[in-house]
C-alpha cells in the first residue's frame, strides 16, 4: 500500500489551543505520526517527500 | 579411590569438526554444548507465537506475527501473510515444540514480473547486536541463523543478511527444502567481516530476508556466502520461477534462531508471556473487551482526556492510532512509556477508547 499524509494544524483543545500538533496524519489508517526521526514511519514520511509528493494541507 | 582424565581437548571419533570440548591451561573450557541453552536467540518470536496485529492481511508490512515483515509486490496475484497453527502431520517443527508459524501466500499462481518481489523479514535493534559479543569485524567470529521452513514447491531460495550502519553491507546464501511442502531445518554460519558496521543504539542493525522470489529488476549474479556492499539491484544471483508460478505459491516459516557461535543450538522456547513482552518494545496492542477500553474523562465543559500506558517502555516514540467510541481523538502527546489525547465531548457525554495500536517498529 503507498501511503498519503495530511498535515495537522494547531490543537483546538482549549489548555493547548493555538499550538501546532507535531504529529503528521497517515490518511489511510489514521495513524498519528510523531516528527521523530527514530520513528520508522517518519522516516519514511521524510523519504516520501523526498520522493517529490506533498502532505495535505491541514484543515 | 579417585581418577583424574588429563586431556587438552576432546572431539568426536572422526575428529573432523573440531573440538567439542577445549581445555586451557587455567583449569577453564570452552564447550560446544547445543541443548538447554538460554537467552541466545537475538531473534524476537522466532516461534511465531505471538500475533497482536491480526491472523491474517492482504497489507506488505508489519501486520501479522509480531516483528515479522512481509513484502509483496508485482506478483500478479494478492499476497497475504498470515499466521498459522501446525499439527501433529507436521513432521519436523511439531516434534520439536513449535505450534505456530508465518506464512506468506499468494492468491493463486503468480507471475515472474521483472519487479514481482514476495519476502519475509525480520529487523534486529542494532545495541542488540552491538553488545551480543559477537565480534562482527572478524572473520574468524560467527553467527548462526537457523529456522524451519516449508514451500509449495521447492527450488533455491535466497536468504539477504542486511547490516545497516556506516557503509551498508549485505551476504546472500541460497537454501533449499527437501521436497515440496516438506519442513526442512536450515542451518547457515556467518562470519564478521572488518566492513560492518554496528552502531549501539535503538535503530536497526540486522535485517534478516527470506526471498521467496525476486524479478530480474532485483538479481544478477551476486556472489554467495560472501559479504558484499548492498546493492539493490542484485540481492541474489537470479532466480528460478518454479516457486512463484506453480500452483498456489505458499512460503512457511517458524523456529528462526540467530546467535552468537559456529554451530546451531536447539531453539530458545520461550513463554508465550515472555515473548510478547519482548513484542510490545516494538508495538502495543491492548486487547479490550466488547465494553471497550479506558474512559476519557472531563477537563473541559467541552473536552475529554484518556491516556493510555505501555506494559515495557517502547523502542522508539510510537506511531499512535487510536480511535474512540464516537468523534475522533486528537493526540497530544506520546512518548515512549505513555500516549495521552483529548476528544471533544460535552457534559454528560461518555467516550471511550474503542481501539489502540502504538508501533515502533524498525
Amino acid at each position: 500500500m503507498t501511503y498519503t499524509y495530511k498535515l495537522l494544524g494547531n490543537h483546538t483543545d482549549p489548555s493547548l489551543v493555538g499550538k501546532p500538533i507535531e504529529y503528521i496524519l497517515r490518511k489511510e489508517d489514521g495513524a498519528w505520526i510523531p516528527k521523530t526521526t527514530a520513528n520508522t514511519d517518519y522516516q519514511e514520511y521524510l523519504e516520501w517527500v523526498a520522493a517529490g509528493n506533498t502532505a495535505e494541507a491541514a484543515d | 579411590m579417585s581418577s583424574q582424565l588429563k586431556v587438552n581437548s576432546i572431539s568426536d571419533a572422526a575428529g573432523a569438526n573440531g573440538n567439542a570440548i577445549t581445555l586451557a591451561t587455567d583449569g577453564t573450557c570452552t564447550a560446544k554444548i547445543t541443548n538447554n541453552l538460554s537467552n541466545r536467540n537475538l531473534i524476537i518470536n522466532g516461534a511465531c507465537a505471538v500475533a497482536q496485529y491480526a491472523s491474517s492481511s492482504t497489507s506488505a508490512g508489519y501486520k501479522t506475527v509480531d516483528r515479522y515483515k512481509a513484502e509483496g509486490s508485482n506478483t500478479g496475484q494478492t499476497a497475504t501473510q498470515s499466521q498459522e497453527s501446525l499439527s501433529s502431520s507436521d513432521t519436523g517443527p511439531w516434534e520439536k515444540g513449535f505450534r505456530k508459524y508465518y506464512r506468506l501466500a499468494l492468491a493463486a499462481t503468480g507471475t515472474a514480473n521483472v519487479n514481482a518481489w514476495a519476502s519475509m523479514q525480520q529487523r534486529v535493534e542494532a545495541q542488540n547486536i552491538a553488545c551480543s559479543g559477537w565480534d562482527y569485524t572478524s572473520a574468524s567470529s560467527n553467527i548462526t541463523l537457523s529456522f524451519w521452513f516449508r514451500a509449495s514447491t521447492n527450488q533455491t531460495f535466497y536468504s539477504y543478511i542486511y547490516a545497516y550502519d556506516g557503509t551498508p553491507k549485505a551476504y546472500t546464501f541460497s537454501f533449499t527444502a527437501s521436497g515440496n511442502n516438506t519442513w526442512t531445518k536450515v542451518t547457515k554460519t556467518i562470519p564478521g567481516n572488518s566492513g560492518i558496521t554496528v552502531d549501539n543504539d535503538n535503530g536497526a542493525g540486522l535485517q534478516i530476508s527470506l526471498i521467496a522470489f525476486a524479478g530480474t529488476n532485483y538479481t544478477n549474479n551476486r556472489t554467495l556466502n560472501t559479504w558484499a556492499a548492498h546493492d539493490g539491484n542484485n540481492y541474489a544471483p537470479d532466480m528460478a520461477t518454479t516457486w512463484i508460478t506453480t500452483g498456489t505459491p505458499t512460503f512457511d516459516l517458524t523456529g528462526v534462531q540467530l546467535e552468537v557461535g559456529d554451530h546451531a543450538t536447539e531453539f530458545e522456547m520461550r513463554s508465550y508471556g515472555d515473548e510478547l513482552r519482548r513484542c510490545q518494545r516494538y508495538c502495543y496492542i491492548p486487547t479490550y473487551d466488547s465494553s471497550y477500553g479506558p474512559y476519557a474523562f472531563s477537563y473541559h465543559s467541552s473536552y475529554k482526556a484518556a491516556q493510555e500506558f505501555f506494559p515495557v517502555p517502547m523502542r522508539a516514540i510510537p506511531t499512535p492510532t487510536v480511535t474512540a467510541t464516537s468523534g475522533s481523538f486528537t493526540t497530544n502527546y506520546t512518548g515512549a512509556s505513555h500516549w495521552k489525547g483529548y476528544i471533544e465531548a460535552t457534559g454528560t457525554d461518555i467516550r471511550l477508547i474503542a481501539s489502540a495500536k502504538f508501533e515502533a517498529e524498525l
